[in-house]
C-alpha cells in the first residue's frame, strides 16, 4: 500500500516534471520565434529614406513623406527633377505643402512661402527648408540627409 | 518507444563507443562538504554563456553595426520587433550577471585554494577566461552605440594612450583612429561577436576538459581525512539536476530583471556633444577607473596612470600564476598569506567600487 | 535776437584781433587777388577764431613776398585735395588740446567715427562736403548747411541724384527725400519746426553705416532705441499732443520682445509699420494691410470675414480693436469667446448669432487642447513605463499645427471653416489616444507574459526540488 502510494506521488511528480519542462521550452521558445518573425514595418532607417518610383510621381506635384520621425517634402519640377526639403516649417514648426498655383512650398499656418530651392520668399519664417539630397537609383527614388 | 531509444543508442555506440563515455560519467562524483556551494558558479557562468551566446546570434539578426545604423537599429530591436526588448535586456543583465558569477566562482576557488597541484592550468584558463569576459563586456558597451557607452569608451580607451613610447599607436589600433568614431564601432563589434567568440569557446572547451578529466578539487583539509568520512554525491543525476535547478531560478531572476529594470537605450551618441556628467565605466571597471583616478599625475618619475596600469597588470599576471608561486599549499601546509592577499584583493575591489560611486 | 547780438559781438572782436596781428595772405588776398574765399572768410567760425588761411593752406603768413609766402619751403599746399582735406581740418579737430585752446567742446572723435562710416572714403565725403569751406558755420547757426531745415536737402543732393548713386550704390533708393516730404517729420521740418527728425537724428552725423550694420543707428534692432530717444521723451514731446509710452509698450510686446530679446530681426521694428522716411501713423483702414503683410494670412481671412465689412462702416481699427498696437500681447485662447476676458463681448451681446459663434469655436478649442494634452499625457505614461511610442509622437506633431491653423481661422468668423479645420486634430487626438493606451496595455501583458513563464519556472524548481529529494532519499 506505501509502496504502490509512493510510486503514484513519484508518478505525479515525474508528470509535473514532464509538463513543467514542455511549459519550460514552450516560454522560451515562444518568445523566440515571435522574436525572428520579422516585424512587417520595414526598418526604420534616419538617414536616407525609400520614397516611392518615379513613375508615382507627376511633374508639378509635392508629396510629404516620413523622414525618421519628422516629415518631408518631395518635389517634382514641371522639368521632371526631383528635389527633397524638411517638411517643417522654420516658423513654428507646421507642416508645408506643395502649391500648384503659387509654383512654391507654402505653409498653411500663417501663409508662409518658400521657393523651390527651399528659400524663405514671403511670410514669417526666418530661415529656409533645410534640403536633402534626391537620389533616382534606376526607378526608385531615396532620399538621404547629406545634401 | 524504448525499444526504437535503445536501437538508436545501439547506433551510436556501435560508432563511437559512447558507452565508455556513459560509464566515466556515472562514475564521476563531486565532493560534498561545508564549502560545496561554491562548485555551483562555474556552472552557473556556463549557464549565463550559454544565454549569452544565444540571445547575441538572435540580437545579430536585426543589429546592423555603424555610426548611422548601431544606436537606429537597437532602437528598433526594443520597440519594433517583438520581444526585443526581452532579447535585449536579458542580453544585458546576463553579461552583467555573468561577471558577477565569473568573479564569484573566481574567488571561491582562489579561497578554497582548489588551485593547487594539479589544477594549475584549469586555473591559468579561468583566469583567461575572466579577462576575454572583461573584454567582452567591454566591446559589447559600446555596440548600442548612445552617449554613455561612447563617452565611457572614450574615457576607457584613453587610458591606453598613458602607455609609453608605444601606447599612441596602440590607441590607435584600438580605436581604428585618432578618436572613438564609427571605425572604433566596426573594430568592436568584430572583436565582440567573431575574435572573442572564437578564443573564448577554445579557451573554454579546454577548461571544461581539464575539469572532467580531473573531477571537482577536494579541499585541503580532507587530505588528513580517513577517505570513509569524506562524502560524494554522484555528478549524474544529483549534481546536474542541482545545477538545473539553480540555472532555472537565474532564468528566472534574469526574467524578474528583464522586464521590471529594462535596459535603457539613452540618446543617441553625438561626438560633438559635450561629455554628460557622470561617465562611469561598467562597475567591473570601476575599481580599475576609480584608482587610476586617485593616482597623483605623477608617480616617482612616471605617469600617474601609466603607474596604475603597469600595478594592475603586473597584479594581474602575479594572480594568474598564484599556483606556481604559492609553493606552501601544495606541499600540503596552510598558506595564511594567501588568504590576506585575497581578503586584500577583494576589500580593495569592493571598496574602490563603492567609492567610484560614491565620489560622482 | 540775442544769439544775432552775440555773433555780431564776437565777429567784431575776432577782426579786430586779425587785423592786429596782420594775416599776410588774407590781406593780400582780399585787397589785390580779391577772390571768393577771402570775401567768404570773414564769416567762418574759424576766422572768428583767428585761425588764418596759412593754418590749412600752409605758407607763411608774415611774409610779404608773395614767392616766399606760397613756396614749399613754408610749407604751402594750395588747394588741398581729396583725403589731404581731412587731414587738414585733422590736425585741430582731432586733438583735445588743441580745441580746448579754442575752449571747443565739438568731439574729437568725429573722424575717427567718419573714416569707419560709409562715407568715409574721400571720393565719396570729405568734411567740406557737408560743413562747406570759408563759411562753415557751427551747427546750431541757421545758415549751417547742416543746420536741421537745410541738412535734408544736403544729403539729398546727392541722395536724390539718382544718376550719381548709381556709382557707388546702385541698390540703394533715392527717393528717401520725396517719402520724408510726406511723413509727419517732413512736413513739419518745411514749415519751419527744427524740432522734428531730419536725416542725421535717425542716421546720426559722422558714424553713418548700413541699415543691414549692426553698428548703425537704423539696424532693426537698435532702431526702436533711436526713436524713442525723442519720441519717449515726454518734456521733448510735449506740444505735439501725442503719448510717448510707444516703446515702453513696444519692448513689452510679441514683436519687441521677439526682436529685441530673441534677436530674431523679422520682427517688426517701427519702421516695418510706419514706414521709415515716410514716417506716419497707419490709417484705420490700412491697418489690416499693414499688418498683412506678416500676417498674410489672418488678413486675408478677416478681410471675407463679415467682420471687415461692419469695421469699415463704424470706422473700426482692424485689427487693432482686438490686439492693440504697440503693446500687442502674445495672443490667448481667452481672447475668444464669451468669457469676460475676451474681446468678442467688446461688440457681441448674449444672443446674437456672434455670440454664440465665439462661444461654440473657444469651446472647441478648448475641447481639442485639453484633449490633446489628456493624449501626451498617456504618452508620456506609456513611455515612462518603457514602451515606445515614437509613431503617436510624430502623429501628436500635427496637432500643435492644426490648433495654429484654428487660431488663425477664426479670423473669418466662419463656423463651418472653422469645424472643417479643428475636425481632423479631434481624429489625430483620439488615434494617438488609443496607441498610447495600447501601449500601456503591452505593458501590463508583458507583466502577465512574465508571471505565467516565471510560474512555470517556479512550478518546475519546486517539482525539481522534490526530485533530487526523491533520488537521494532512494540512495
Amino acid at each position: 500500500m506505501v509502496q504502490e502510494h509512493r510510486s503514484s506521488r513519484r508518478n505525479f511528480l515525474n508528470y509535473i516534471l514532464g509538463f513543467g519542462f514542455l511549459g519550460w521550452i514552450i516560454s522560451v521558445l515562444y518568445p523566440i520565434i515571435r522574436y525572428i518573425i520579422p516585424p512587417k514595418i520595414p526598418e526604420a532607417k534616419v538617414k536616407s529614406v525609400k520614397v516611392g518610383k518615379v513613375g508615382d510621381f507627376n511633374p508639378g506635384t509635392g508629396t510629404i513623406f516620413k523622414f525618421g520621425n519628422k516629415p518631408g517634402i518631395l518635389i517634382r519640377l514641371e522639368t521632371g527633377e526631383f528635389r527633397a526639403f524638411s517638411a517643417v516649417c522654420t516658423h513654428l514648426d507646421c507642416t508645408v505643402q506643395y502649391r500648384e498655383d503659387m509654383k512654391a512650398i507654402w505653409c498653411a499656418c500663417h501663409n508662409g512661402v518658400y521657393d523651390l530651392n527651399g528659400r524663405n520668399i514671403s511670410g514669417p519664417p526666418p530661415r529656409p527648408l533645410e534640403a536633402f539630397r534626391v537620389i533616382v537609383r534606376g526607378d526608385e527614388i531615396y532620399v538621404s540627409k547629406e545634401g | 518507444m524504448a525499444k526504437f531509444g535503445e536501437r538508436l543508442f545501439n547506433w551510436f555506440d556501435e560508432r563511437y563507443k559512447i558507452r565508455g563515455f556513459i560509464e566515466f560519467m556515472s562514475h564521476k562524483s563531486v565532493p560534498q562538504h561545508r564549502h560545496s556551494i561554491w562548485y555551483y558558479f562555474g556552472g552557473v557562468s556556463l549557464f549565463l554563456f550559454i544565454i549569452q551566446v544565444v540571445t547575441g546570434i538572435l540580437l545579430l539578426l536585426y543589429y546592423r553595426v555603424g555610426e548611422d545604423s548601431s544606436y537606429e537599429s537597437v532602437q528598433f530591436i526594443v520597440s519594433k520587433v517583438k520581444f526585443g526588448w526581452l532579447i535585449r535586456s536579458i542580453h544585458s543583465w546576463s553579461a552583467n550577471l555573468m561577471i558577477l558569477a565569473v568573479f564569484i566562482h573566481m574567488f571561491s576557488v582562489y579561497f578554497t585554494k582548489a588551485y593547487r597541484k594539479p589544477r594549475e592550468l584549469t586555473w591559468v584558463t579561468g583566469f583567461l577566461l575572466l579577462i576575454l569576459s572583461l573584454t567582452f563586456g567591454f566591446s559589447g558597451y559600446l555596440l548600442p552605440w548612445n552617449e554613455l557607452a561612447f563617452f565611457a569608451t572614450k574615457v576607457g580607451t584613453e587610458i591606453i594612450g598613458s602607455i609609453p613610447v608605444i601606447g599612441k599607436e596602440l590607441l590607435i589600433i584600438v580605436r581604428g583612429g585618432e578618436d572613438v568614431t564609427g571605425a572604433t564601432l566596426s573594430r568592436f563589434f568584430g572583436l565582440h561577436v567573431a575574435i572573442l567568440p572564437g578564443i573564448f569557446t577554445v579557451i573554454l572547451f579546454i577548461h571544461l576538459l581539464f575539469v572532467q578529466i580531473q573531477g571537482m578539487s577536494e579541499p585541503p583539509e580532507w587530505e588528513k581525512l580517513p577517505p570513509e568520512k569524506r562524502k560524494y554525491i554522484p555528478f549524474f543525476p544529483n549534481f546536474l539536476l542541482r545545477d538545473l535547478l539553480l540555472w532555472l531560478i537565474i532564468l528566472n531572476i534574469l526574467a524578474v530583471l528583464a522586464v521590471f529594470f529594462p535596459w535603457d537605450l539613452g540618446k543617441k551618441a553625438d561626438p560633438f556633444a559635450p561629455a554628460p556628467a557622470g561617465i562611469k565605466p561598467e562597475w567591473y571597471f570601476l575599481f580599475m577607473y576609480q584608482t587610476l583616478k586617485l593616482l597623483p599625475p605623477k608617480v616617482l618619475f612616471i605617469e600617474g596612470e601609466f603607474f596604475g596600469v603597469l600595478i594592475f597588470t603586473v597584479a594581474g599576471i602575479l594572480w594568474m600564476l598564484v599556483p606556481f608561486w604559492d609553493v606552501k599549499t601544495e606541499k600540503g601546509y596552510r598558506n595564511r598569506l594567501i588568504n590576506y592577499i585575497g581578503l586584500f584583493v577583494l576589500i580593495y575591489m569592493i571598496t574602490m567600487t563603492i567609492l567610484g560611486y560614491a565620489l560622482s | 535776437m540775442r544769439r544775432f547780438i552775440v555773433l555780431i559781438l564776437s565777429l567784431f572782436i575776432s577782426v579786430s584781433a586779425l587785423s592786429q596781428t596782420g594775416d599776410g595772405c588774407y590781406n593780400c588776398h582780399k585787397d589785390a587777388v580779391g577772390d571768393k574765399a577771402t570775401e567768404l572768410y570773414p564769416g567762418d567760425v574759424h576766422f572768428k577764431l583767428g585761425i588764418s588761411c596759412a593754418d590749412c593752406h600752409g605758407g607763411d603768413k608774415t611774409s610779404d613776398d608773395m614767392d616766399v609766402a606760397m613756396s614749399k619751403e613754408k610749407g604751402y599746399i594750395g588747394v588741398p585735395k581729396g583725403d589731404k582735406i581731412t587731414s587738414v581740418c585733422l590736425r585741430c579737430h582731432s586733438d583735445d588740446a588743441i580745441m580746448g585752446k579754442f575752449g571747443s567742446k565739438i568731439d574729437v572723435k568725429q573722424f575717427k567715427l567718419f573714416k569707419a562710416s560709409v562715407h568715409g572714403k574721400s571720393e565719396i565725403a570729405t568734411c567740406v562736403t557737408c560743413h562747406g569751406v570759408h563759411n562753415i558755420k557751427k551747427v546750431t547757426d541757421p545758415a549751417s548747411p547742416v543746420y536741421p531745415t537745410s541738412e535734408v536737402r544736403l544729403c539729398s543732393r546727392c541722395h536724390s541724384d539718382a544718376n550719381y548713386m548709381k556709382r557707388f550704390n546702385p541698390a540703394l533708393p533715392t527717393d528717401q527725400f520725396e517719402k520724408y516730404k510726406t511723413s509727419v517729420h517732413g512736413q513739419r521740418i518745411l514749415k519751419g519746426d527744427v524740432k522734428v527728425a531730419t536725416c542725421s537724428d535717425c542716421h546720426s552725423a559722422h558714424d553713418i553705416f548700413k541699415a543691414n550694420d549692426p553698428r548703425s543707428t537704423v539696424f532693426a534692432s537698435t532702431l526702436p532705441k533711436t526713436c524713442a530717444k525723442c519720441h519717449s521723451d515726454a518734456d521733448y514731446m510735449r506740444g505735439y499732443k501725442i503719448p510717448t509710452d510707444q516703446y515702453e509698450k513696444y519692448v513689452q510686446s510679441v514683436h519687441g520682445k521677439a526682436l529685441l530679446e530673441k534677436g530674431d530681426l523679422s520682427a517688426p521694428a517701427c519702421n516695418d509699420c510706419h514706414g521709415n522716411h515716410g514716417a506716419i501713423p497707419p490709417g484705420v483702414k490700412s491697418i489690416s494691410h499693414v499688418c498683412g503683410v506678416c500676417h498674410a494670412l489672418n488678413a486675408e481671412m478677416f478681410s471675407r470675414s463679415p467682420h471687415a465689412e461692419v469695421f469699415e462702416k463704424k470706422n473700426i481699427p482692424q485689427c487693432e480693436i482686438c490686439h492693440g498696437n504697440h503693446l500687442i500681447e502674445h495672443p490667448t485662447d481667452e481672447m475668444l469667446g464669451v468669457s469676460t476676458k475676451s474681446t468678442c463681448i467688446k461688440c457681441h451681446k448674449e444672443g446674437d448669432k456672434g455670440f454664440e459663434v465665439a462661444r461654440q469655436m473657444r469651446d472647441m478649442i478648448d475641447t481639442l487642447v485639453v484633449r490633446a494634452s489628456k493624449a501626451k499625457a498617456i504618452l508620456d505614461e506609456a513611455e515612462y513605463k518603457g514602451m515606445d511610442v515614437s509613431d503617436a509622437r510624430y502623429e501628436m506633431n500635427d496637432v500643435p499645427q492644426i490648433l495654429i491653423k484654428t487660431r488663425t481661422v477664426i479670423h473669418t468668423a466662419n463656423l463651418n471653416e472653422f469645424k472643417e479645420t479643428i475636425e481632423p486634430g479631434y481624429e489625430i487626438v483620439d488615434r494617438v489616444t488609443k496607441s498610447g493606451l495600447d501601449a500601456i496595455y503591452e505593458y501590463y501583458f508583458r507583466r502577465w507574459g512574465l508571471g505565467i513563464s516565471t510560474l512555470i519556472i517556479t512550478v518546475l524548481v519546486i517539482a525539481l526540488y522534490l526530485k533530487i529529494k526523491q533520488i537521494e532519499k532512494k540512495r
